[in-house]
């Protein structure tokens, strides 16, 4: 095997390298850091949990042609074209008003998991990520959430990896000034 | 020794959230479900189905029944449900073919209110029964599920009986199979079910009903 994707390569699908990969596999193995990829992209639960869904659809419908080694490379690509869908979807929902809009109230109204510590940092992390821009905000997931090291990250964007290297430094940059204007609402900040 | 950074230190803790977020119950198995449905659907029909695509036909077959089941009640008072032909309450509704969430979700159904009446669909048999046709099989099973779906399980056994001795059905045995092992357990008859269950898992170790039918199966 060769490449950063292989040096991370779950058991299981390394196994199924050896003979065809088979969609529990992919599922049990992906399904994971494809569903919090999607919470990353500024999904809802819900919306990740469908989306994710579909992106293994589109893997089942695609196994044979799928390379065992580049799995996640895959779903990754499937989630990106998902996300998109997605979002489409919701800025179209969000022209007219409905009852599944808990993502873009305020946080004390977005229900009783919102208001847990835990929460309250999901949904700032999301406010945070969503005003960067895609390309940014996808490094700055896969570093920081799903805790890749830049060279896998550049081959699952499909970049050199000083493109990427460059992409997460800037990312950071942004983030850590994003986190400061929205210091006062961290749910983590210390009373003085 | 510089002191950490207050606002990486916040970072990290925004981070560390989303990575600790716990994915939603049940949903990889839902994902799974929609997966295999996936994997099989595409392929052409032979005279004995795969499990995958005999699990895909039978969960979309399901998901049909039950949606439509809904939508008759929904839509109609129970008595005129009862009267009515079934046949033409089958083809006055234009049922859609059920999404692959609704197929992931007929897997498990959840208990539909109790609606006392004759089965939903009481669809005559076919005359003849040398050679059940898949469609023949496919629509036992599924009014056995609808029946099961509104509470009436005198209804679904005797859908799955038609399905046993009348179609001799053998296309989709182990779901007809599973279907009466849970029609049993909703019947009360938890005994018969878990014996039915025991049986259905040795039979059929390879199965991917197995873990559905060893939940019926009594310590």
């Amino acid at each position: 095997m060769s490449g950063p994707e292989s040096k991370v390569l779950p058991a299981s699908i390394a196994q199924d390298s050896a003979r065809e990969l088979s969609i529990d596999s992919l599922v049990a193995d992906y399904y994971g850091f494809v569903w919090r990829v999607l919470r990353g992209f500024g999904l809802t639960a819900t919306d990740a949990e469908d989306a994710t869904q579909q992106v293994f659809m589109i893997a089942a419908r695609k196994l044979e042609a799928i390379d065992p080694q580049r799995a996640r490379s895959f779903v990754y690509g499937a989630a990106l074209r998902v996300a998109n869908n997605a979002r489409r979807g919701l800025r179209r929902r969000r022209e007219v008003p409905d009852d599944d809009a808990n993502s873009r109230l305020e946080p004390e109204e977005r229900g009783p998991e919102a208001l847990t510590e835990v929460g309250q940092a999901r949904t700032l992390l999301a406010d945070i990520l969503e005003q960067l821009s895609e390309k940014h905000r996808r490094v700055l997931v896969l570093a920081e959430i799903e805790q890749l090291e830049v060279p896998e990250i550049a081959t699952l964007e499909g970049v050199p990896v000083g493109t990427a290297a460059s992409r997460l430094r800037v990312a950071r940059e942004q983030f850590r000034v994003l986190l400061e204007a929205a210091r006062d609402r961290n749910p983590f900040v210390e009373e003085p | 020794m510089t002191p950490p950074d207050p606002i990486d230190q916040l970072g990290e803790r925004l981070f560390q959230a989303a990575r600790r977020e716990p994915l939603p119950s049940g949903a990889m198995e839902r994902a799974l479900l929609a997966a295999r449905a996936e994997l099989s659907a595409p392929r052409s029909t032979p005279a004995v189905l795969p499990w995958p695509t005999r699990w895909t036909l039978f969960a979309a077959a399901a998901a049909l029944a039950a949606g439509t089941a809904l939508f008759v009640r929904h839509q109609e008072p129970i008595d005129r449900i009862s009267a009515e032909p079934a046949s033409t309450r089958l083809h006055s509704h234009n049922a859609q073919a059920p999404s692959a969430s609704a197929i992931a979700l007929t897997a498990a159904p959840d208990p539909a209110p109790s609606v006392k009446t004759a089965p939903v669909f009481s669809v005559p048999a076919p005359a003849h029964s040398a050679q059940a046709s898949l469609s023949d099989e496919l629509g036992a099973l599924k009014r056995a599920s609808a029946a099961l779906n509104a509470g009436d399980t005198s209804g679904a056994l005797s859908a799955l009986d038609q399905y046993d001795h009348v179609l001799k059905g053998t296309k989709m045995r182990a779901e007809a199979t599973l279907l009466r092992i849970e029609t049993l357990a909703r019947a009360g008859q938890a005994g018969a079910a878990s014996q039915l269950a025991q049986r259905f898992v040795a039979q059929n170790p390879e199965s991917p009903l197995v873990d559905r039918a060893r939940s019926f199966v009594q310590q």
